[in-house]
């Protein structure tokens, strides 16, 4: 099993963090841009889409299908466009996953949630709009061939619609909290998280012309990494600061939860292990998967 | 209908998502009125009264991490090796994992052969078609043994418990079979080793580099698709080391080795008159007697006789080059009657270490594979004419096995005398006028090889017949013998012997009483050399009988060595090789 980068422990920034640094403020740009302009007699819509979109977050998954991208040597437009449109298609996922019918929270990345400062009808349109909006992104991607923006359009629709986001929700709605299995937990959320975890890096690999096996290796670098992702979330939900959060914790604390299924230190052994496969997953592609690499590092000293 | 009870206290969050849900149903029920698409979501009363008192929940057992990690393990996690070339396809079948190992090391033990061969076989690397032809038939020769390994490292791997350490282990273990080959087989096939086979290592340890690398992944994979537990990440570096180690190895080895530097030739102290050698195939004088052996044996009776037991299942040509030469097969190199030659192969060739199963066995059956004659070019020792010629002595050799043209020596090779020969009779006796005519008054050393007696080993009467002339033959060199300056040496050994047969050298030079002692077969060729007058080399397995010889007669100095035998460049003709493989057949070798 691959181990993980010890930079963490040192103190030093890791080759994703280096990554990230650089391609944040561009990532930050091209979302600002990519926004709609504002429309005539419906300007709640367009501010809510803005807040929803621009607030503060550590985009991940955008930065995911970036490093994707440059795995495969993807142009960065295309790549941007990409990763603009996971980040559209993750705000939106918010904004519906906070509304009082689902999860009902009240804060999310340290500010009050969509729904309660726009209204829940506000709130659900803003959240369509900005699904719309990531597929018209898509459909736009500069250097991108009409083949590559239509595998693209169908991996992010994948990764929203009956077998993605919205299965793993209406699911986790059906079931049984107290009783969940670890299989019933799985499918949840290897629909609501990693969905769109997988549908980063492919997104981004597709920018590049990624061809099959490289597709298929970086799903299963997905996979695994939006499991052990999800399970350090079960964690900080069970023992994380609020404050550091920038959303509700302890809420989920009356369900079973992989933090709860494995118990906390076996979860960390787990989520040690998911890493190191994820990561065992990139040797293939040598030093070029350094920066996804050590996203696994991210993920696994995350605080919040 | 709410439970009056309050709600167990780990249900709150979804509790409130319910009733979150009753009161958005009473909305949804209104805007029914405005939308028929919302009838979709219309939640039955009883439903919900359904989720808001549920079962008594049954609490998830923890999960231990062992079972974690199985199950994660089924669901797809947990599996990042999987997805890499040998680990994918060790989810969909173990059968072809190690396919990639069979094949790369077939090919690798192939290639460590062919550098054994073009070490040993001098003019073989510059020809292209038989370095490709013999590539060729070594990769389909090592495929069965090489399947036959992977089906052993499979069984290995189905019951590893450390899958990490062993496939190291399988690698390394390739690594040395492959070293093996290629060192084991340059030193069976090259007396002296040229600094330029050296270079082989380059290919030879990237062969056996992608082999190890193959092998351990192979053995992985079926552990893996066995136990489905993900070994730790091999490291390649020891595969690295390993390489080198194996170069290091050969060099050192190959180093003590070396090409040996010219040796100058012995100076001789010349005898007076000639040495006559007559070497005699079939001749084993311990069998039944008949009148004709008892003949022989009252002649053999006037000399002074050393004898040694003849080993059995050895070709003739192996026995009489150990006669010939004074070394073992081990280092004069002749062993068997033919030499092989792939097909498409314009050279024919010793198999190397570990190919003679299928280029002596299974080729020829196929037709893959054609024999060829063992010639001169396959001995690296040299014969006593050959060095008594190189110490400025003329020399005549008439019909020995692997003779062949010698500078200051005049040669005739066995073929030549078995090629128009109808039987044993006309062997000797052709072999017997070509000594007549060829030898010269003076010539200090003077050998003729018969076969006849040996070639008619199942014919009594033609034998009688063939003893008779022989018999001849041996009293006028007896008489001359005896009678002059010079000596006859009588070597007699039966190359098919029967029981109790013994090999025996009788020497005729006037010395006192009748003698037998007991003796190597090593110990002709130094026996014969310093009775020429030539210093025998130290490094002959054996050493002169002075006991048979008059006294003072033999030369009683030594060199270090003879040097290695490099035979001069003999054109072959594949018709002619076939011709005289047909020969021997007819007369009754080869069978």
């Amino acid at each position: 099993m691959a181990k993980l980068s010890s930079e963490s422990l040192s103190g030093t920034a890791g080759p994703f963090d280096r990554f990230a640094k650089l391609a944040r403020p561009p990532l930050e740009d091209a979302l600002l841009q990519s926004l709609p302009p504002s429309v005539d007699r419906a300007p709640s819509l367009s501010l809510a889409m803005r807040e929803a979109l621009l607030s503060p977050g550590k985009r991940l998954r955008p930065l995911v299908a970036l490093a994707a991208g440059d795995l495969v040597r993807a142009r960065r437009p295309a790549a941007t466009a990409v990763a603009v449109a996971v980040e559209y298609v993750h705000a939106a996922s918010l904004v519906l996953d906070d509304l009082p019918s689902m999860d009902d929270a009240r804060r999310r990345r340290g500010r009050p949630a969509l729904h309660v400062t726009h209204g829940v009808a506000t709130a659900e349109l803003a959240a369509v709009a900005l699904l719309a909006r990531a597929f018209e992104l898509v459909s736009e991607a500069p250097e991108t061939s009409p083949a590559t923006r239509a595998r693209v359009t169908a991996e992010l629709a994948g990764a929203i619609g009956a077998g993605g986001c919205c299965a793993g929700q209406a699911a986790d709605l059906a079931a049984d909290p107290s009783a969940l299995t670890l299989e019933d937990l799985e499918a949840i959320h290897a629909r609501k998280t990693g969905a769109l975890f997988v549908a980063a890096v492919r997104g981004g690999a597709l920018a590049g012309g990624a061809g099959e096996r490289t597709l298929t290796a970086l799903t299963q670098f997905a996979r695994n990494l939006g499991l052990a992702f999800q399970i350090t979330d079960d964690l900080l939900d069970h023992e994380g600061d609020p404050a550091r959060m920038g959303k509700d914790t302890g809420r989920d604390a009356h369900r079973a939860n992989f933090a709860t299924l494995f118990g906390p230190a076996a979860s960390r052994q787990l989520v040690e292990e998911l890493l190191g496969a994820a990561v065992e997953t990139l040797s293939a592609f040598g030093p070029r998967g350094g920066v996804l690499a050590d996203l696994a590092r991210v993920v696994r000293d995350r605080k919040s | 209908m709410l439970r009056s009870e309050p709600p167990p206290p780990k249900q709150p969050l979804r509790r409130r998502r319910l009733e979150a849900l009753l009161r958005r149903e009473g909305s949804t029920a209104r805007a029914s009125q405005r939308s028929a698409a919302s009838q979709s979501s219309i939640v039955s009363q009883q439903s919900l009264e359904i989720a808001l008192n549920p079962k008594e929940p049954q609490a998830s057992a923890p999960i231990g991490l062992d079972e974690a990690r199985q199950r994660l393990r089924e669901l797809g996690y947990l599996s990042g090796a999987v997805e890499r070339f040998v680990f994918r396809r060790a989810l969909e079948g173990r059968g072809g994992l190690l396919l990639p190992a069979v094949l790369l090391g077939a090919l690798a033990a192939a290639v460590a052969a062919l550098a054994a061969v073009d070490a040993g076989e001098p003019g073989f690397g510059s020809s292209a078609a038989s370095v490709c032809a013999l590539l060729l038939h070594l990769f389909l020769a090592d495929l069965l043994p090489a399947s036959l390994a992977a089906l052993a490292v499979a069984l290995w791997a189905d019951r590893s418990r450390a899958p990490a350490e062993a496939a190291t282990a399988v690698g390394l273990l390739s690594f040395a079979a492959i070293f093996t080959l290629w060192i084991g087989g340059m030193w069976g096939l090259a007396r002296a080793i040229p600094p330029r086979s050296l270079l082989w290592g380059a290919p030879v340890s990237v062969a056996a580099l992608f082999l190890a690398r193959s092998a351990r992944s192979g053995f992985l994979a079926r552990a893996y698709a066995h136990s489905r537990v993900l070994p730790a990440r091999p490291r390649s570096r020891v595969f690295f080391a390993a390489a080198v180690a194996g170069v290091l190895v050969a060099v050192g080895i190959f180093a003590s080795r070396g090409e040996t530097p010219a040796v100058a030739a012995p100076h001789p102290s010349p005898r007076s008159g000639t040495v006559v050698v007559a070497a005699i195939d079939g001749l084993g004088l311990d069998g039944q007697p008949g009148p004709a052996l008892a003949g022989m044996q009252e002649l053999f009776g006037r000399g002074r006789t050393a004898w040694w037991p003849t080993p059995a299942g050895v070709s003739p040509p192996e026995i009489w080059t150990d006669l010939a030469t004074g070394q073992p097969a081990s280092r004069h190199g002749v062993r068997a009657l033919e030499r092989v030659r792939p097909r498409g192969s314009p050279l024919s060739l010793r198999p190397p270490f570990g190919t003679g199963w299928y280029l002596r066995r299974l080729g020829p059956r196929l037709s893959l594979v054609s024999a060829a004659p063992v010639s001169g070019r396959d001995r690296q020792s040299l014969a006593f004419w050959e060095i008594t010629a190189s110490a400025g002595l003329p020399s005549l050799a008439v019909g020995w096995w692997a003779s062949g043209p010698w500078p200051g020596a005049e040669v005739v090779g066995n073929e030549e005398i078995l090629a128009r020969a109808a039987d044993g009779i006309a062997a000797d006796r052709d072999a017997l006028v070509e000594f007549g005519r060829r030898r010269q008054d003076g010539e200090p050393v003077q050998t003729v090889y018969l076969p006849g007696l040996d070639i008619l080993r199942n014919d009594p009467e033609k034998r009688s017949v063939e003893l008779a002339q022989v018999r001849r033959f041996l009293e006028d060199e007896i008489s001359r013998a005896l009678a002059g300056p010079g000596a006859l040496i009588v070597i007699a050994a039966d190359s098919h012997p029967r029981s109790g047969a013994l090999g025996r050298m009788t020497v005729f030079d006037g010395a006192g009483e009748w003698k037998m002692i007991r003796a190597r077969s090593s110990d002709v060729a130094p026996s014969i050399l310093a009775r020429v007058g030539v210093p025998p080399a130290q490094d002959l397995a054996g050493q002169p009988l002075a006991a048979l010889f008059r006294e003072g007669s033999l030369e009683t100095t030594t060199v270090a060595t003879y040097g290695p035998r490099i035979a001069p460049a003999a054109p072959q003709s594949r018709q002619s090789d076939r011709e005289y493989l047909e020969k021997l057949k007819s007369l009754g070798y080869l069978n």
